[in-house]
């Protein structure tokens, strides 16, 4: 059977590289979070460029890049991020859709824009599923990152794809400092003038950044009440007794205590997933 | 104890309770939840339970606004909670309860008062959460409510038996944790080979049952026991 797979080979991966796809829409009830690209608007167009069905495994990586090789001739897509991508260290033009031969070596470089890329294959990675997900999770998935000099397995699919139809992804969509979102569950518990500057003020994403939450570096001070433990969700924006501002995001748990005040919409959680330590955001009610 | 719903946006909305949580608000929410399942399940993307909220994502806005006109004015009756309890074994010794010798301390009780406070009571499952198989517990000994750590340690030991705020509970896997750490149960917490991958439901109770170094050691990690009461 495995010599039917297709192999490639982390040469060199970065801390927090994994599967990710859709993730898991069953499992809160026992705690499991979703999961899922942190970037699914990205994960999507990769997947949408191969023809792949949409829930394929992708493989989610950030700073700073990864190389890999490949043991057979398919087809790759890269989407999310803009860096410097070699193939056997010629420069590639348009990353979004790569002819791979048998031997090459792929080489992602340092990020000139965004936080996440995603690498599509013909037919997408394989991986075991749980709750109808190849989504890493530690404890739900046999490991929860990747690492380097692992081998991992695709199905290869014969099909060849017209590289001259190939689109060149654009990545300005995440570039706008506003995020569109809704009143949080808690959001009454502010006061209107509190409301008034949480509209109006900026924020930086601090370093303190992660698959399960992104925190802002600025401190808003509040005298909220404890709450009972409620559920949350990727986007919901926490704060803190102590005034940190934290995003949810993809891995975050599945209930929380502190007071919901924000929810981000679908597309700000992209968005906010490719913006970088230092950037600043701010949030526009819808 | 009907709740009433607040719509956050237009596909997601909550169930809201303003009580404080108790077996009696959670029979409620259970009936609630039952409701959900037989009646608007294929409308539903996902929903999530806390402890005062029932949160929907809905599959669209029109399924949503059905659903605030169809249920206005609900009643439910409430559900009868289980007289199941799970009977979980702790071992309370210094190996594994590192912080248990000086919170007795402060509390100014012995420690073998703070484990009797500790296993006395019955505490009920509301529902899973933080981490996959953690429940969260109702029933915490007012005298033992403590803030969480004001330094969270960077990891908690996989099975750990902990309390912080007025919560106690169990670390189902290794994580960091700002909890104070009592014991260690020789209990798996979560399997994912096994469906459900969780041993205890919401509505169901728990009972620490002290147990010493070598009972911890023999235990089979795989057999829960329970009893009704």
């Amino acid at each position: 059977m495995t010599q039917e797979l297709g192999k490639v080979q982390l040469l060199r991966c970065p801390p927090g590289t994994s599967f990710q796809d859709e993730g898991r829409k069953s499992g809160a009830n026992f705690g499991i979070p979703p999961a899922g690209a942190m970037d699914l608007k990205s994960y999507h167009w990769a997947n949408h460029l191969l023809q792949n069905p949409p829930q394929s495994v992708s493989l989610e990586f950030s700073q700073p890049g990864l190389s890999i090789t490949f043991d057979q001739q398919t087809f790759i897509s890269l989407a999310g991020g803009q860096a410097q991508v070699l193939v056997n260290d010629q420069s590639i033009d348009n990353p979004s859709l790569i002819c791979i031969a048998p031997g090459d070596r792929l080489k992602i470089g340092s990020f000139q824009k965004g936080h996440y890329f995603y690498l599509c294959i013909a037919g997408g990675f394989i991986t075991e599923s749980y709750l109808n997900s190849g989504s890493d999770f530690d404890s739900v998935t046999e490991s929860a990152n990747k690492k380097t000099g692992e081998i991992l397995f695709y199905k290869p699919r014969p099909k060849i794809l017209d590289q001259k139809a190939k689109v060149k992804w654009n990545s300005t969509w995440f570039e706008s400092p506003i995020l569109e979102v809704h009143p949080g569950p808690d959001w009454s518990l502010l006061t209107q003038g509190q409301q008034m500057e949480l509209k109006s003020r900026t924020y930086q994403l601090s370093k303190n950044r992660s698959r399960m939450g992104i925190q802002l570096e600025e401190l808003f001070s509040n005298k909220l009440p404890d709450l009972p433990t409620n559920p949350v969700f990727p986007g919901t924006v926490q704060l803190t007794p102590s005034g940190k501002i934290i995003v949810l995001m993809r891995d975050a748990g599945v209930t929380g205590g502190y007071p919901r005040i924000l929810q981000l919409t679908e597309d700000s959680i992209n968005q906010l997933a490719q913006k970088k330590t230092g950037d600043s955001i701010s949030f526009q009610l819808i | 104890m009907r709740p009433y719903y607040q719509q956050i946006n237009p596909t997601f909305g909550e169930w809201t309770w303003n009580q404080n949580p108790s077996d009696q608000l959670l029979s409620f929410q259970l009936a609630y939840l039952h409701y959900l399942n037989s009646h608007w399940i294929n409308e539903i993307i996902e929903f999530r339970q806390g402890f005062t909220r029932v949160s929907i994502v809905w599959k669209s806005p029109e399924r949503q606004d059905q659903f605030i006109r169809e249920t206005e004015g609900l009643e439910l009756i409430p559900v009868l909670l289980t007289s199941k309890v799970w009977q979980v074994p702790v071992c309370y010794d210094s190996i594994f309860g590192a912080d248990l010798t000086h919170l007795a301390e402060e509390k100014k009780i012995s420690s073998s008062k703070l484990i009797e406070l500790h296993t006395t009571p019955l505490y009920r499952i509301h529902f899973f959460g933080f981490l996959p198989g953690f429940f969260y517990l109702n029933g915490l000994d007012p005298l033992l409510h403590t803030p969480r750590k004001s330094m969270p340690s960077a990891s908690v030991q996989s099975g750990s038996v902990a309390l912080g705020g007025s919560q106690t509970g169990i670390y189902p896997k290794e994580s960091p944790g700002g909890w104070h750490i009592l014991g260690r149960t020789p209990l798996s917490l979560f399997d994912r080979q096994k469906q459900p991958p969780v041993w205890a439901k919401p509505g169901e109770r728990i009972q620490f049952v002290p147990i010493d170094a070598q009972q911890y050691q023999q235990w089979n990690p795989n057999q829960p026991q329970f009893i009704e009461q």
